[in-house]
């Protein structure tokens, strides 16, 4: 029983990396843009369409960075369309927006591409388990996990040492002043919004390499990654990254235990962290207080 | 000028008069007479969005295909068929939704459809409250010509224990008798569990265990932890839709079909097809397939599916659809008539023609459950196969064989006074 535990606890760790990698483009954009993006699973899955049909002309290793940059390219159409001109008004509407978008999405996807399930082929030497005892850790879940932690690691780079950060950073904290100060303002979020989409494409990417593609695959993706934000707090990327750890422990020792339950204990968590700390555990004050 | 005006009028009243000529003339004619006689509508709800729209989609091809086919024979006792469809997206709740629609609207005669067990028990309610005839098309679970029967409901494909008990020794004898369950979380999979653990005890065997996956699950890992550390000779999946592809290709990237036997009750061409070469495996009954060398009729049939569908071969699920319309022509023309009451009436004991049955038995629906009783075809997937040649089968059993007894279902039907 505690080795089952501890098998869970460790595959909850490889779980939660994932939600956190999908978890981080999401935050970007509720940060800076303040949108909610019910779309971010349309792009997750329409990037994943995308290496689709690249692999067989670029590789999967091609595909896992011209894919994402494609997906960037139409949320950047996507701003300026239609995110742009919701920044002024209530949240409500860029959230409806995006909910209308990724419904439209989705249904391109299925006329494009077709209802039924494609499979996204991933190199071999991935597909595999790397001992006979922790059989569930694959190649590629490794791959995941070191790709969570080191696109987490980059984005706080840039965040922190570039000019681009540094700006994200202070308009995330007061948008008006820095515009006073002549930062292009639309510019920057519009950047922000387009690297949100890529991360969003990059997850989208790596989980159809282990799920395999359908437009709906998005849905079941978002959830958790929403849940992940609301417990590491919105704004924080740290968060996001531990939001994300924490749901995927959770719920894989709820499995050990009752796995009907395993489902549900996520939104557990995430309603106690609303009661309890509403701004989540790094997040910022007055988001959601 | 006035010479014009005149002329003008004339012209145009010719005109009208010639038209109705012409009108009238359509009328006589049979074809036109076929065109405008009122459609006998049938609402057939599906999935066409969710987790089974994959599966959806091919029931309603399979439908409308033989609504085709009928109307180019003249239709139900001579008015065309119409089948309308309308999306549950898998949800019970939108099922209902859509059949009040069209009931209220449309003015529906029939209702057909349904993919989800729980949709197919929804609808089913609902037609036996308005009286209208439901001819499920592929939701599973027993309940519905069981202990939820009512006279409206008629079932094409199988029950639930005619699924599990069609592989369930095959499954003990081949690979042994401690099974593991990973089980989808709503009626068809409990169903399906509770069947296959009675004919499994009954065989000698022994659950170890089982865990219940909530529906749109993703990541299967912590599930197959458990599964594995409980050590069973079969895993027994009983999932569905797009749940089940997740779940056989984490088995495959953990390894863990290489020291347990996978297999279960329901896998479908759609699904096979879905998967990577890898992850195609396991023992399972299917309900039916394109590939009956012999078996007259059904080479024709799907030479007609695929010049109606270019690039596409009939799954189980085609078949289904293609019976359900069928099914309501033959119990109207039997009837003669399009009220549901007689039309069940008629459907009690009939058994499907050779040229729809399309398998070696003739299938009846029972008229003590309104089940029909079609065969199953166990099997195994074919894991080099390309499409549309996946299965390798194993033998056909007649549905009559391994069905409950009408007297073990626990069902009764009574008709509106």
């Amino acid at each position: 029983m505690l080795l089952d535990v501890i098998f869970n606890a460790f595959n909850g760790l490889i779980v939660g990396s994932f939600y956190a990698l999908m978890a981080i483009g999401l935050s970007l954009i509720l940060g800076l843009n303040g949108v909610i993006n019910f779309a971010h699973g349309g792009f997750m899955a329409l990037a994943a369409y995308f290496a689709f049909t690249l692999v067989p002309y670029v590789g999967f290793w091609g595909a896992l960075i011209i894919a994402p940059l494609l997906a960037g390219a139409v949320g950047y159409a996507v701003e300026q369309l239609i995110i742009r001109r919701l920044y002024l008004r209530d949240p409500l509407y860029s959230l409806l927006a995006t909910f209308g978008l990724a419904l439209i999405m989705q249904d391109l996807m299925r006329t494009i591409w077709g209802a039924q399930g494609l499979p996204l082929a991933i190199p071999d030497f991935l597909n595999q388990p790397v001992s006979e005892v922790y059989f569930f850790v694959t190649g590629y879940r490794i791959f995941v996990v070191a790709l969570a932690i080191l696109s987490t690691g980059a984005l706080f780079a840039v965040l922190r040492y570039t000019r681009l950060g540094v700006r994200i950073r202070a308009g995330n904290a007061d948008l008006e002043t820095i515009a006073a100060l002549g930062v292009n303002i639309y510019l920057l979020r519009s950047a922000n919004f387009v690297l949100g989409i890529m991360f969003a494409g990059l997850a989208g990417i790596l989980a159809a390499g282990q799920l395999g593609l359908t437009p709906t695959m998005g849905d079941s993706l978002i959830m958790p990654s929403f849940v992940a934000i609301v417990v590491g707090g919105v704004g924080s990327l740290l968060g996001s990254l531990l939001g994300g750890l924490i749901i995927g422990v959770a719920s894989g020792i709820t499995t050990a235990f009752y796995p009907a339950a395993s489902e549900v204990v996520i939104y557990l968590i995430m309603g106690v962290m609303l009661i309890v700390r509403p701004r989540g555990l790094f997040g910022q004050e007055g988001l959601f207080e | 000028m006035p010479d014009i005006g005149k002329l003008e009028q004339l012209g145009r009243r010719n005109l009208l008069k010639s038209g109705a000529v012409v009108s009238v003339g359509l009328a006589a004619a049979p074809v036109g007479a076929f065109a405008q006689a009122a459609p006998v509508k049938i609402g057939h709800i599906d999935s066409t969005t969710g987790n089974f729209a994959v599966l959806g989609d091919s029931q309603i091809k399979g439908a409308q295909l033989a609504a085709k086919e009928l109307n180019a024979k003249g239709g139900i006792l001579g008015r065309p068929v119409q089948v309308l469809v309308e999306d549950d997206a898998g949800l019970p709740a939108t099922a209902i939704d859509k059949a009040g629609r069209l009931l209220n609207q449309e003015k529906v005669d029939f209702f057909s459809g349904s993919t989800s067990s729980a949709v197919s028990l929804a609808v089913s309610k609902f037609a036996e409250q308005n009286s209208k005839l439901y001819m499920c098309t592929g939701g599973h679970v027993d309940k519905l010509t069981g202990s939820a029967c009512n006279w409206a409901t008629f079932r094409v494909c199988s029950t639930t224990w005619i699924l599990t008990d069609g592989d369930s020794k095959i499954l003990v004898d081949k690979f042994g008798k401690k099974w593991y369950f990973l089980t989808t979380d709503y009626a068809f999979g409990h169903s399906e569990q509770a069947d296959y653990t009675k004919q499994v005890t009954a065989l000698g065997g022994t659950i170890l265990g089982g865990a219940l996956v909530p529906v749109g699950t993703t990541d299967f890992s912590s599930y197959l932890i458990q599964a594995k550390a409980a050590g069973p000779d079969v895993l027994c999946l009983l999932l569905a839709g797009d749940d089940q592809i997740n779940a056989m290709k984490q088995i495959t990237q953990f390894g863990i079909n290489q020291s347990v036997a996978v297999g279960g009750a329901l896998f479908e061409l759609e699904q096979i097809a879905a998967l990577p070469e890898q992850a195609r495996y396991g023992v399972w009954t299917f309900e039916w397939y394109w590939n009956q060398p012999g078996v007259p009729h059904v080479a024709d049939f799907v030479q007609r599916y695929n010049t109606a569908y270019p690039g596409l071969y009939p799954s189980q699920r085609s078949w289904f659809g293609y019976v359900s319309v069928h099914a309501i022509a033959l119990g109207c023309k039997k009837a003669n008539s399009t009220d549901s009451v007689k039309v069940a009436k008629a459907l009690e004991g009939l058994v499907l023609p050779p040229e729809i049955a399309l398998q070696p038995g003739a299938p009846v629906f029972r008229p003590e459950d309104h089940q029909l009783m079609l065969g199953m075809f166990p099997g195994s997937v074919n894991q080099q196969g390309v499409y549309p040649h996946l299965m390798n089968i194993f033998d056909y059993v007649p549905g009559a064989s391994i069905a409950q007894p009408p007297s073990q279902t626990g069902c009764t039907l009574s008709y509106p006074a």
